[in-house]
């Protein structure tokens, strides 16, 4: 099965050299252009299951396919639209999906600073990553640090785009730049497994509905981002209709304030964030109480570009379920599962190879103490089998773009 | 020997022999400043004053002239480029540069395109 998709996915990459050689496809209509990407990746791990059946010969359930076309309509009027196909284990069944499909009119205010307004199903700016972690050439790695951008949870759909508008602005002075972005949109919440994931009930019946996403994100750039500071938040209030027999409607609340930092070298990157995810449930818990949890995201990166095509990386990343509980003993003593369920620890190596234009090689090893980010759908039995605390993880992700 | 240490820190002026300069055939070009530049390269300003639309030229990432503009003129590393455009393409919020593949290739598409601008080596 996996096999298959694999084999679909190296097809893919191949039709798509044939029809092009180098650069974007120009459309020969103003600046209108065409781009894609082909990623097929290779998940092979100790103990437990990362996008797909990993263990004992590995995985080849990690596939990314985009395509998108922009242009101008007028020189002020932007028209964007990325399909994109993604399958990763049983955390990702969703396929194909309209990433994002907006209109983007901006304006210039004096000789210094810009201010628009995108509209339609739009990337939610989040951190340092998240408006193109689908696109490998653009992230880190093979996999982005997972305590940040939980790519293996539910939520992840939620997370990406967005159903609304966005209200940006910039404001340059010398090297110097202030940047803001504003997002009220209907999130995703319907898809992905998200609703049964933000209640914590595993598949249970109904929907989320009420007052739109809030997602925010300033920032300070230096010198085109050689240093970069951001501040996100994502503000998440909706009211769960509950279509569980038994089970009444109620509330769930989500804030996850991020903050992020960049410094570019020439030959090095150095990049950290660091995040706390508030969630308060109630209306439907047992005894009709209000539960809140805090958690905690972290980490920090170095990027280093050796030679013209090759880069390194060294990361250290962790998350803490609960930040009352950090090394999830209480949590465990309470729940009957292991302590390490409740947080996660990566420190990650990997390579970054384009070894021909539009073509690139992406490799990584993890070391994990911890299971929290780990998928329940690729490893049903989480809950019930007690695993090591310690395990391993070796990705490989090959990669073509036009 | 001084001399042409002083030289080599002069911003558009490399090793004492070419210079790598931003170039158009548009008439409300002018001398732009490197502020401005970086607007126009950096995908942000998509329009002249008079209103009608720029289309910007550049060579490939790994190009020596492209390399040169990019830290000589705009005075910032050429990765910085292309993480800003693939930013634009991947998230639908704007059009990166056109790549073409040599300096022939740069002032023949120049010189046909209306709005254009790019650089050449002079």
């Amino acid at each position: 099965m996996c096999y298959r998709k694999a084999v679909q996915g190296i097809l893919i990459v191949l039709s798509f050299t044939w029809m092009t050689n180098c650069g974007a496809l120009e459309l020969g209509l103003g600046d209108w252009q065409a781009h894609g990407f082909v990623s097929q990746g290779y998940t092979l791990t100790s103990n437990y299951h990362v996008f797909g059946q990993s263990r004992n010969g590995g995985s080849l359930d990690f596939t990314e396919v985009g395509v998108n076309v922009l242009g101008h309509i007028t020189p002020n009027l932007l028209m964007a639209a990325q399909g994109l196909y993604r399958s990763a284990g049983g955390s990702d069944n969703e396929d194909f999906r309209l990433d994002f499909a907006n209109l983007d009119y901006h304006t210039s205010i004096g000789d210094r600073a810009i201010a628009g307004i995108r509209m339609g199903r739009v990337k939610n700016p989040f951190g340092l990553y998240n408006d193109t972690r689908d696109v490998v050439w653009t992230r880190p790695g093979v996999m982005m640090p997972q305590s940040v951008y939980f790519d293996s949870l539910a939520l992840r759909q939620a997370m990406i785009s967005s159903d609304g508008g966005v209200l940006y602005g910039r404001y340059a002075f010398g090297d110097h730049a202030l940047t803001t972005e504003f997002v009220v949109s209907e999130p995703l919440d319907d898809q992905g497994g998200a609703t049964a994931f933000l209640t914590g009930i595993p598949n249970v019946q109904g929907h989320l509905e009420g007052r739109p996403l809030f997602v925010g994100r300033m920032g300070y750039e230096w010198r085109e981002g050689r240093f970069k500071l951001l501040f996100s938040v994502v503000d998440l209030d909706r009211d769960f209709e509950s279509k569980t027999p038994g089970l009444p409607s109620g509330n769930i609340k989500a804030f996850y304030p991020l903050a992020s930092a960049q410094l570019n070298l020439e030959d090095w990157s150095f990049s950290a964030e660091y995040g706390q995810v508030t969630t308060v449930r109630s209306g439907f818990i047992p005894g009709g109480g209000t539960i809140e949890n805090t958690s905690e995201s972290f980490y920090v990166q170095a990027q280093y570009r050796f030679m013209p095509d090759w880069s390194a990386l060294l990361r250290y990343d962790s998350f803490t379920a609960n930040i009352d509980d950090r090394d999830g003993e209480s949590t465990a003593r309470l729940t009957g599962l292991p302590k390490h369920s409740f947080y996660a620890r990566d420190l990650t190596i990997g390579l970054h190879w384009e070894f021909l234009q539009n073509w690139l090689l992406v490799s990584e090893y993890h070391s994990v103490w911890g299971t929290a980010w780990l998928s329940p759908a690729d490893n049903p039995d989480l809950g019930t089998r007690t695993g090591p605390e310690r395990w391993d993880m070796f990705s490989l992700m090959l990669s073509y773009r036009f | 020997m001084t001399g042409s240490l002083s030289l080599f820190w002069t911003g558009y002026i490399h090793a004492g022999d070419s210079v790598v300069t931003p170039f158009s055939l548009v008439e409300q070009y002018r001398k732009l400043s490197r502020a401005e530049l970086r607007e126009i390269f950096f995908g942000r300003q998509t329009r002249w004053p008079d209103g009608s639309p720029l289309r910007v030229f550049v060579l490939p990432d790994k190009h020596p002239v492209h390399i040169r503009f990019a830290k000589e003129v705009l005075g910032i590393y050429p990765y910085q480029l292309r993480s800003a455009w693939d930013r634009m393409i991947y998230s639908g919020t704007g059009t990166p540069p056109v790549v073409v593949e040599s300096l022939e290739q740069m002032k023949k598409q120049i010189r046909s395109t209306p709005g254009a601008i790019g650089y050449i080596e002079e």
